[in-house]
């Protein structure tokens, strides 16, 4: 369970290469036992705020508190968190057993609450076959990692990471190399072992879905910049601005202004709407996602267009609507032939309205 | 077909023609190791006395000494500083890194000669006495470039998260060097320290001109040859030979594994 305690505490923090900034002015908290995935494209500075909070760079300014304590200087390897890294990074010299046990090697019986090296060796030889366990690679211990396939090596990362019982696993990207059965698999399976051990993960990952479904908490990064904090929900549903709208999920976007509280025009047309507090007149981004757009008689709909292409998405069809001034992506359960003429309704609690970004 | 079949006759041929102009003269000199008669004339006979000979020569076993003693320090030395080293240049930027690859360079592509007579001249000058331990540091000089270079390409191939990954575990950044570093690059260094070792073995200019006392067996070689060669000489060349190509063998035989991964 997600306590209220606040683990880390990530507090302006600005990190420069020469004169490239990757990260502007980032703040963030990270509860106890909680799921938090760093999600954006690549460049957005998501792996270099993971390589901060692993003490593996330095922010420019700002500060990283663990616990209320602040470790921006303190080295990896006196952090009580784990990575699991982007290419695994396994020891090839090593066996399977070896590399898992090579963190527990490194410490003293008596921090392992052992009285002695006898019996440290058993604690060891405990943990990393319950670890081989978790992970489903029992029997696995005498082998090369080199013999090992790309999701077994990232199994074998990831318990080397989590056999020292860190207070946060950080993973970069690790599923990134798998393919799309057996990321899916993982997914689930990370997901459960961190419930199961109660451990703060903080995920870094490019891919909207995966964010989706493993996280509690996503935080939306572009530029250096977090766009938008919430749980997987509440970013699905309610996009702060057209960024996350496109990023998270598929969207139509448009131009469109703001004639009065909970009234808009775009495509030419007057909405009804249900956000308020814009200035009169005031341009916006509108977003409509395409499930939500429902396929009515050309004659009823509020809008009306050619259908241009169907494709078929497995739960729906994925059809363009040209209306003349746009092209609709729609998605609906129901197949309307390329060529015919549809209508098309939106309700106004589908309509999402977005102050126009300011580009920097 | 008769065109392709005399273009491989004649790649054939030219590959004979190059491997025996290559080999022809040490197979010459490995029999007349074994010829019984001192001339080079004729063969009177297979005997291993000369290599016998060798073995009862003071001289000869003393230059073995030198030559061994002075191969295992310099290689041992090269060893350490062109490891750290490479690990050094590795973690340097780019610009500061070609500047040192291309100074390093340099000593490689030297000619021997240039090497001996400014290494003599540097001892000379700082007034040390040119005997065994100025011959090891000559070596050393020459040395440490193979090992460097033997070394560098495997930390470009290593996962770059290696280091972290240790750090991660709880490895401070001497530990992660020992237990993580130098065994990922191990396959280098070993190739290094072989190819270093084999560069000393057979050294003969630079060891002329850096040491008075002490003689390693090249330079047995060379002054044997100016009083007139005898078999001696022939059995100990041939020697040489096969301990250095068996060295090499090794260094070829093991990058060649490394590539097949």
């Amino acid at each position: 369970m997600i306590q209220d305690t606040r683990l880390i505490e990530i507090k302006n923090v600005c990190k420069r290469f020469g004169e490239t900034e990757v990260l502007h002015d980032v703040n963030l908290y990270i509860r106890k036992c909680e799921f938090v995935t760093l999600l954006g494209p690549s460049g957005c500075g998501k792996t270099t705020l993971l390589r901060i909070l692993g003490g593996f760079e330095m922010p420019t300014s700002g500060e990283v508190l663990f616990e209320g304590k602040d470790v921006t200087a303190i080295p990896p390897y006196k952090r009580r968190i784990n990575t699991v890294f982007q290419k695994y990074a396994l020891f090839n010299h090593l066996n399977v057993y070896d590399n898992i046990a090579f963190g527990l090697k490194l410490k003293t019986p008596e921090q392992m609450g052992c009285k002695s090296k006898k019996e440290q060796k058993e604690e060891i030889h405990r943990r990393v076959m319950r670890m081989l366990k978790l992970v489903k690679m029992e029997g696995y211990e005498k082998r090369s990692t080199n013999a090992l396939s790309g999701g077994q090596q990232q199994r074998i990362a990831i318990a080397r990471a989590l056999v020292n019982e860190p207070e946060v696993l950080l993973l970069d990207e690790p599923l990134g190399a798998l393919d799309l059965k057996l990321r899916k698999e993982m997914q689930l399976e990370l997901k459960t072992m961190q419930q199961q051990l109660g451990i703060t993960f903080i995920y870094v990952t490019h891919d909207q879905e995966e964010a989706l479904t493993m996280s509690d908490t996503i935080a939306v990064m572009n530029g250096g910049r977090i766009q938008q904090i919430g749980d997987p929900k509440g970013i699905y549903d309610e996009p702060k601005n057209a960024f996350v709208a496109d990023f998270i999920g598929e969207s139509n976007i448009l131009d469109g202004v703001m004639l009065e509280d909970e009234l808009v025009k775009f495509h030419g047309t007057e909405f009804q709407c249900v956000d308020e507090g814009f200035a009169p007149d005031e341009p916006v981004d509108v977003v409509i996602r395409p499930e939500d757009i429902m396929i009515v008689g050309a004659d009823v709909g509020m809008l009306t267009g050619t259908v241009e292409s169907v494709i078929f998405k497995g739960v729906h069809y994925e059809m363009m609507v040209n209306t003349g001034a746009q092209r609709w992506k729609v998605h609906s359960t129901t197949m309307q032939p390329v060529g015919s003429q549809v209508g098309m309704t939106i309700v106004p609690y589908n309509i999402h309205i977005m102050r126009k970004q300011k580009e920097a | 077909m008769n065109s392709h079949r005399t273009s491989r006759f004649l790649k054939g041929t030219w590959l004979a023609l190059v491997l025996a102009f290559l080999y022809i003269p040490i197979i010459v000199m490995i029999a007349l190791s074994f010829n019984a008669s001192v001339s080079r004339a004729e063969w009177t006979g297979f005997t291993l006395g000369w290599y016998a000979k060798l073995f009862q020569s003071r001289q000869i076993m003393e230059a073995l000494k030198v030559t061994l003693e002075v191969a295992v320090v310099a290689t041992a030395v090269s060893v350490v500083i062109g490891t750290l080293g490479a690990i050094g240049m590795h973690a340097m930027n780019a610009g500061m890194a070609n500047v040192l690859n291309t100074l390093s360079y340099l000593p490689m592509t030297t000619p021997d000669i240039v090497t001996g007579v400014s290494l003599m001249l540097m001892f000379v000058f700082t007034r040390v006495p040119l005997g065994k331990w100025t011959m090891i540091m000559a070596h050393v000089t020459f040395d440490t470039p193979y090992v460097l270079f033997s070394v560098m390409p495997k930390l470009r191939q290593m996962n770059p998260n290696l280091y972290e990954a240790a750090l991660d575990l709880g490895c401070h950044p001497a530990k992660a060097l020992t237990k993580v570093i130098l065994p990922e690059i191990n396959p280098g260094i070993v190739s290094g320290a072989l190819l270093a070792f084999t560069m000393s073995l057979d050294d003969f200019v630079i060891s002329y001109f850096t040491s008075n006392t002490d003689q390693n067996l090249a330079m047995i070689v060379y002054s044997a040859a100016r009083r007139g060669v005898e078999p001696t000489m022939y059995a100990l060349s041939t020697l040489m030979f096969i301990v250095i190509m068996v060295l090499l063998l090794a260094v070829n035989r093991r990058s060649g594994l490394e590539n097949m991964g």
